[in-house]
């Protein structure tokens, strides 16, 4: 320390930031440091029980699946290495669209520490926090593309491919190519600060979903959607999130009506149906000492939470189980099982979304992937894997209700 | 039933590990329990463990006769907490809050005691009204323990607690909802805890008052010491810190 003095620095341990008396402040690492705390602080926040459990559990879990795969993909090796759509567009669709997902989530990840209130009255022109969650990002991004590149160059290994390392790399670099290009995109907007602004202006007058949301306990549902005073803003986010199921409903109905046959409305009603409900559900109130203190049951809460996402997904799916009827009506079952399995489907991610309520993102990552891995073990071992996952989704129930009870 | 609180060897913390400790404590209707410490003392602890928001890892905790751990949902409509100000739902409006916080209570937004002005309203005496249609998210911290206050006061339960919320309040509000915790009490069908730092504050509100220190309670002030030690400017300040310093000299 006091060899820092002499050279004129003084050092601010906690957030290990250096200001050079004759130099500017050096904060480039500061998102970096904000990131590795929060990190170590939720480790050290969980109890040695659940670190054991996703420790060796995880562990064992991860070993079996990449076991799995190995082996499947050495199975399948001949008809892979001549798959030209694999090698020409699934591939590089699998390895860009991750790569964008990730910049996009990595980069608002590091735009919120840059812009987190408590450094607001630091002295830092929004470029300087930009610079910093760039960083961030970059750093962030190096293991990331190394592990892909190592999985790539691994599997076509595996599989027998000439040049593995030359896929591997090549992986790398579509996968960097994406993430940077969804990172800086993200970056040049950092939409905290529209955020911001945008929440100076918001509107008085009667809520727009006043009527929806009058059922016991009220406004529960503006305050699960962050909607400000229970104002619907306009945005393009919204705009997207309602275009994209309509138009796969429209598709779904005319693909229908023109072959005669309920099927593609009835898929299309499934999946645009399930999409609408995950979008929709926002369980964070679950959290809250608002309702953990009030004299109100998990059940109750979790159900109203659920009421108004689950009526917008049936709505949803009305149009195209129509279709499906009206194109085919002998084939009533199809859409009446596509009305079924909506149900059940949208009841299991309800339970996800609860267990994850402050992270949406993550409940649909981790329902999608608990989703398409007892598809892959059911057509592997058959249907008896799904009371894996029927388990699964109790046990989440379960241990939300819990947290719910008892912190 | 005159015992609206009743603790018994009460131990709770945080993921294993013990913050307080063999609390014995109860509360009758009409009083007005100061509850005091240093940071860290666990009065937060305890005031969650006693409100259902940690497990209880020993003892018990009875709301009006209700167990809390047997039947919570229950227990906790026997008291209304002032949540802390950062915990209130930011995007609706106080308006909302209030209607959310009533439906769930089973009680009119309206169900709001008025102390010693039947005619008054409450929001306009917190000078709440202006704001009541805006965003929580917009609100000053003390205007955010307002509406707090407000929401713990619906429906007028038995058992009221305070953690800490009036220090944010300035100086008009916190006088009236001194008078309207005054009023609640003398009726003889409520009683408080406030929680607080500003230690002088006890003597002229509270007929009770203890003092937390390492997670147990160190030191008891009945109606009469704490009456006695009010007389005199400062005495109870004085005692305080004895006892403070005692502990820490232990």
């Amino acid at each position: 320390m006091s060899r820092r003095r002499t050279r004129g620095t003084i050092a601010v341990t906690y957030f290990n930031i250096e200001r050079h008396d004759d130099g500017p402040m050096r904060h480039d690492r500061l998102v970096l440091i904000l990131l590795w705390r929060e990190l170590v602080a939720g480790l050290r926040a969980m109890r040695r029980r659940d670190l054991a459990w996703i420790a060796f559990g995880g562990g064992g879990l991860l070993a079996y699946a990449i076991a799995d795969i190995v082996i499947a993909r050495h199975a399948a090796a001949p008809k892979l290495r001549h798959d030209q759509l694999l090698w020409t567009l699934g591939l590089p669709l699998a390895l860009a669209v991750p790569g964008a997902l990730a910049g996009n989530a990595v980069s608002e990840l590091s735009l919120q520490r840059a812009f987190a209130p408590f450094l607001r009255a630091l002295p830092l022109a929004p470029g300087q926090r930009r610079h910093m969650a760039g960083e961030a990002t970059l750093v962030l991004a190096a293991p990331l593309v190394l592990s892909v590149a190592v999985s790539a160059g691994l599997a076509c290994a595996v599989i027998g491919t000439p040049l593995a390392l030359a896929w591997g790399l090549g992986a790398a670099i579509l996968f960097a190519i994406s993430f940077g290009a969804a990172a800086r995109w993200r970056l040049r907007r950092p939409r905290v600060l529209f955020e911001e602004a945008g929440s100076e202006t918001t509107p008085i007058g009667r809520p727009w979903l006043r009527r929806l949301d009058r059922a016991r306990p009220r406004w529960l549902s503006s305050w699960a959607w962050k909607l400000p005073g229970g104002h619907m803003r306009l945005s393009w986010k919204l705009a997207a999130a309602c275009l994209l199921p309509a138009v796969a409903a429209i598709l779904g109905a005319w693909a229908s009506l023109a072959g005669r046959t309920a099927g593609p409305a009835a898929l299309a009603g499934l999946a645009g149906g399930i999409l609408v409900f995950m979008l929709s559900l926002r369980c964070q109130p679950l959290g809250s000492p608002v309702l953990r203190t009030a004299p109100i049951g998990f059940t109750r809460v979790w159900l109203r939470l659920v009421r108004l996402p689950l009526q917008l997904s049936l709505a949803f799916f009305l149009l195209p189980a129509g279709a499906a009827l009206a194109a085919e009506p002998s084939a009533w079952a199809v859409p009446v099982a596509g009305g079924f399995w909506l149900l059940v489907l949208n009841g299991a991610y309800a339970a996800f979304g609860a267990y994850f309520l402050n992270a949406p993102f993550v409940a649909m990552l981790s329902f999608a992937g608990a989703l398409a891995y007892a598809g892959y073990e059911t057509f592997e071992y058959g249907r008896t894997v799904l009371i894996g996952l029927a388990a699964l989704v109790i046990f989440l129930w379960h241990r939300t209700r819990q947290r719910y009870r008892n912190g | 039933m005159d015992e609206v609180l009743t603790v018994s060897e009460l131990s709770a913390g945080y993921r294993g590990r013990i913050v307080v400790r063999g609390i014995d404590l109860s509360l009758r209707r009409g009083d007005i329990l100061g509850l005091l410490g240093a940071n860290g003392s666990g009065k937060s602890t305890l005031i969650r463990a006693i409100t259902g928001q940690i497990p209880l890892t020993g003892g018990s905790v009875a709301i009006d006769g209700i167990d809390l751990t047997a039947v919570p949902e229950r227990a906790k409509a026997g008291f209304g907490l002032a949540i802390e100000p950062h915990e209130l739902p930011a995007p609706l409006s106080g308006r909302q809050y209030i209607e959310l916080v009533a439906s769930i209570r089973g009680c009119a937004p309206n169900d709001l005691p008025s102390g010693d002005l039947p005619s008054a309203d409450l929001l306009e005496r917190l000078e709440l009204g202006r704001w009541i249609d805006r965003p929580i998210a917009e609100y000053s911290l003390g205007t955010q323990a307002k509406a707090a206050i407000v929401a713990a006061l619906l429906g007028q339960p038995p058992l009221l607690i305070f953690d800490e919320t009036l220090n944010g309040l300035d100086p008009v509000a916190a006088w009236e909802v001194k008078r309207v915790i005054t009023a609640l009490c003398a009726s003889g069908r409520h009683a408080v805890i406030v929680s607080t730092h500003v230690v002088e504050a006890v003597p002229a509100l509270c007929n009770r008052a203890v003092l937390m220190a390492d997670g147990r309670l160190s030191r008891r002030w009945d109606a009469a010491e704490l009456a006695e030690a009010g007389r005199a400017p400062g005495a109870f300040e004085e005692s305080v810190m004895q006892a403070l310093r005692m502990r820490t000299a232990a």
